[in-house]
């Protein structure tokens, strides 16, 4: 089996993730059309992705934590108490058409496994913003300092558990003290001594309590997930979440200002931590998506965006290890999926370079008719309504431009109806517009 | 902070300068009185001529006493195995009723419990695979790392550790193997802990937690001895341990089947790993005598000796990665002990390249006027009374060995008088007999 798998093409190893995905599953849906349609969404989006005609243009709902706030409970409040979830969900299911189940689980965070870690790259309601915010904030910092590249070269995984880790989260603080795991080869009695710290025992302890909670977490996520599944709503199942090498280390490691300076004081260095870290993210996305079943690889791309850096430096800097990563998805029949928040307006020309059917780009703020121009003949595109018209805008200003976006970038297929970006805030009634221009003007034949 | 930098700029004589004097002032011992005081300085002052080739007071002892303790006190490595009351007590006994001229306490008697807790699969001990009158451990080894797995080792060694080394070694941390490469949540770190909401890796964590806890308790019991031991005046060689990288190779990962095949299948990959590990056991010796706390890395060696691998294996294979571990620790001002058991009548050469007055070498089997010819120069040499005479012979031949010991090796000091292997059999006269030997034959002038 496994041999028959790396003898085959990037093709067909896509087409054969495509027909298990494809697969409706067998679980007891409402009613026989629940089934039926099921099947046709999944279709729907499948042949989007493929750049072949679908029934017609499929719509990506991506807003967040939006039907909280048409329920009027705040995000602080639903964080803590997982049955807001339950119910805010189950009511959107009823009040909304989707294609594809826009579900809470990346939109609501678990508050109190938050609070458990002392997560610092974010402050949420209640912690470090106050009570009644409508959303969480990324804090950036200098997690990992500029000496470290070695570090994290030589031995990855140990500078993210005994360096990295203890500086995210006041409770994992401890495991600086522990020894690193290659030291219990032969020493189990020695490896053993720093664990004899209370500090090191909560820690542990804290884990075990984060993963109790963690599970009650998910489990109201899942239930979610399976009401709209016997609804005849699929959550296509995805093949994990990437990011493209630079925003790893521009993220969550050297931070924006720590990898600027970086490109100049030590491009070598950083040069070779991200084709580390090109093969680390390989290697997990590959396993991630064999074990879920998923086809598709999201990326949510921050730091190339025509805003952050030049062309050479996209082209030197961020483009190199991204597209490592996306040709080796690609080889294994996996389809990148990148999210180009911001405007791609000046790199579309050099993104063009995959596979017809391997990629898809969905875009925020770049042209789409340049996009369909440029990149449609290869890869399916989707955008691009701007959140601010989804927010302040009448349902007709959403949806002529839901109806200008078909035009332009619906031809032939290839095309996903969706917003720009994520959205805060917005009346149901322009969501709704959405769904209706695409039923209206996104039929085929 | 300003230490820091000063200790960087120190030359590893200056750095073992540091670490020799705070181990012989010991101004962090609460002394029992004046008297020891002075003991356990006249005592370190003597070790540590002998370890730097210069001519001390008189030849030092070091009672190759093992896990005889244990035995003298009534009991058996069984029992101070699981019962730290009575692992105290025998120590302090033994240390009360025998003159020595350093101490080594219990740190190599292993908590039979923290075993069992973690299940140990590497190790029977008496009472557990063997029988309860056993006087020592058995070591198991085996094939735990594959052929195809060095570049896994390479590439991210604690993940290697963590995900495939560790399940295999420690039964308790099995549920490891179901982990995602830490460095592979490098962007998205909640992934992490939500591994936790799987409940055997729960259980998993909640072992490292008994264990840490169970550890405690032996911990205790050891400082307790090693501490009254210094207050009484008896210093210890105190310092890290260490393993030769292709001992670590050969004894926990391949096992010695394996990694002989590899010396001829795949070389390179065995000196790229090699190279690895060598870095990982410098770091990890670095950091068990961190602040200048130790004075020493021990190294019990296994695969080298002359009878496991051809002369051109040991030059190749052995010799040139523990070389540079050595000289790594050396660097920082820690001197070496390399207990070669077995027979290193071939390898004398090769020692005799390393810094002259750095390193000291415990010879089992080895010729030991050869040794003093070919290293004296160059090496602390120790040993080598059998153990079969310290087990079975009588007190007045055991003084004979020492004394023909003492003439050939003793000359112009670089010499410590021990066995060649340490003994859990044996009797009081016997062990008496080394320090009757050393001032009877061992005063210099």
């Amino acid at each position: 089996m496994d041999k028959k798998w790396a003898d085959l093409t990037p093709d067909e190893k896509r087409e054969a993730r495509f027909k298990k995905w494809l697969e409706v599953p067998d679980i007891e849906f409402n009613s026989p059309e629940a089934k039926e349609a099921y099947g046709a969404r999944l279709k729907r989006m499948a042949n989007a992705y493929r750049l072949k005609e679908p029934d017609r243009v499929p719509v990506q709902f991506t807003f967040g934590d939006l039907p909280l706030k048409w329920a009027g409970v705040s995000p602080g409040t639903a964080m803590y108490d997982y049955s807001h979830i339950r119910r805010v969900w189950s009511r959107f299911l009823k009040d909304f058409e989707m294609d594809s189940y826009s579900g809470p689980g990346m939109a609501v965070l678990p508050g109190k496994i938050y609070d458990l870690i002392d997560y610092r790259l974010y402050i949420w309601p209640g912690h470090g913003l106050p009570a009644d915010a409508q959303a969480f904030q990324y804090i950036e910092g200098e997690y990992m300092k500029a000496d470290e590249y070695d570090l994290l070269i030589t031995d990855p995984s140990d500078f993210w558990l005994r360096v990295y880790l203890p500086r995210i989260s006041s409770v994992f603080e401890p495991f600086r003290n522990v020894r690193p795991y290659t030291s219990i080869f032969e020493s189990p009695m020695s490896y053993f001594v720093p664990y004899t710290g209370a500090d090191v025992q909560a820690a542990l302890q804290t884990l075990i309590d984060i993963g109790r909670e963690m599970a009650k977490y998910q489990e109201v996520i899942t239930e979610c997930t399976q009401e709209a599944a016997r609804a005849g709503v699929p959550s296509p199942v995805s093949g994990g979440l990437a990011k493209a090498p630079f925003d790893t280390i521009g993220d969550t490691l050297r931070g924006t200002q720590g990898i600027m300076l970086d490109m100049y004081r030590c491009p070598d260095k950083l040069h070779e931590a991200m084709d580390k870290l090109a093969d680390i993210t390989i290697n997990n996305a590959v396993s991630v998506a064999n074990e879920t079943g998923g086809i598709t690889v999201g990326f949510p791309l921050h730091k190339g965006a025509d805003g952050f850096m030049s062309d050479e430096q996209f082209e030197t800097f961020y483009w190199p290890s991204l597209k490592k990563v996306m040709l080796a998805l690609i080889d294994e029949g996996l389809i990148p999926s990148l999210f180009a928040e911001g405007s791609y307006g000046t790199r579309l020309e050099k993104i063009n370079e995959f596979p017809k059917g391997s990629v898809i780009w969905r875009f925020d703020q770049t042209d789409m008719a340049r996009a369909k121009k440029i990149l449609g003949d290869t890869c399916c595109i989707s955008g691009n309504v701007p959140s601010s018209v989804l927010t302040t805008g009448t349902p007709r200003e959403v949806k002529e431009i839901c109806r200008e976006l078909i035009e332009v970038c619906g031809k032939g297929g290839g095309y996903i109806l969706s917003s720009g970006s994520s959205v805060d805030f917005a009346p149901p009634e322009n969501i709704h517009a959405m769904m209706e221009a695409a039923r209206e003007y996104g039929v085929y034949n | 902070m300003m230490e820091e930098k000063k200790w960087a700029e120190l030359t590893p004589e200056e750095k073992r300068e540091v670490r020799m004097k705070k181990w012989i002032e010991a101004e962090d011992v609460e002394f029992a009185s004046t008297e020891s005081k002075k003991a356990y300085q006249e005592r370190a002052t003597r070790l540590m001529k002998a370890l730097m080739l210069q001519e001390p007071d008189r030849v030092p002892v070091q009672l190759p006493a093992g896990n005889y303790p244990a035995y003298y006190a009534g009991g058996s490595i069984h029992k101070v195995m699981y019962d730290y009351d009575e692992l105290r007590r025998a120590w302090l006994k033994f240390l009360y009723d025998f003159d020595m001229d350093t101490y080594r306490g219990p740190n190599l008697v292993h908590s039979g419990k923290v075993l069992e807790i973690i299940d140990y699969k590497l190790y029977k001990w008496p009472g557990h695979g063997l029988a309860e009158n056993v006087a020592g451990y058995q070591f198991i080894e085996g094939e735990y790392m594959m052929a195809d797995e060095y570049d896994a080792l390479i590439k991210d060694p604690s993940d290697f550790a963590l995900r495939v080394l560790i399940p295999r070694h420690i039964g308790a941390f099995k549920p490891f193997k179901k982990l995602v490469r830490p460095a592979s949540v490098m962007g998205l770190p909640i992934g992490f802990v939500a591994q936790a909401t799987n409940p055997d890796v729960r259980a998993a964590l909640q072992a490292m937690i008994d264990a840490g806890v169970e550890m405690e308790k032996w911990q205790e019991a050891v400082n307790a001895c090693n501490k009254e031991a210094q207050a009484a005046g008896f210093p210890s060689m105190r310092g890290g341990m260490g393993v030769a990288p292709f001992d670590t190779l050969g004894d926990a990962l391949r096992g010695t089947q394996g990694i002989i095949l590899d010396m001829y299948r795949q070389p390179d990959k065995l000196h790229e790993a090699m190279d690895k590990v060598a870095d990982i056991t410098i770091d990890n010796a670095l950091a068990m005598t961190d602040d200048a706390t130790g004075i020493m890395v021990s190294f019990p060696l296994h695969k080298g000796d002359d009878t496991f691998m051809s002369d051109e294996q040991f030059e190749t294979f052995y010799w040139p990665s523990l070389k540079k571990v050595i000289l790594a620790l050396i660097e920082e001002g820690l001197m070496v002990m390399c207990f070669a058991e077995g027979r290193y009548e071939r390898r004398l050469e090769a020692l005799s390249e390393l810094p002259k007055g750095w390193t000291m070498w415990q010879f089992d089997q080895t010729d030991m006027a050869n040794v003093k010819r070919v290293i004296g120069d160059v090496c602390c040499i120790s040993g080598n009374v059998p153990s079969s005479l310290i087990s079975k012979g009588t007190p007045q031949a055991v003084k004979e060995r020492c004394r023909q010991l003492i003439e050939t090796c003793g000359k112009g000091g670089g010499y410590i008088l021990t066995g060649g292997a340490a003994v859990a059999e044996t009797n009081p006269e016997n062990l008496r007999a080394f320090m009757e030997a050393a001032k009877e034959y061992g005063t210099y002038k």
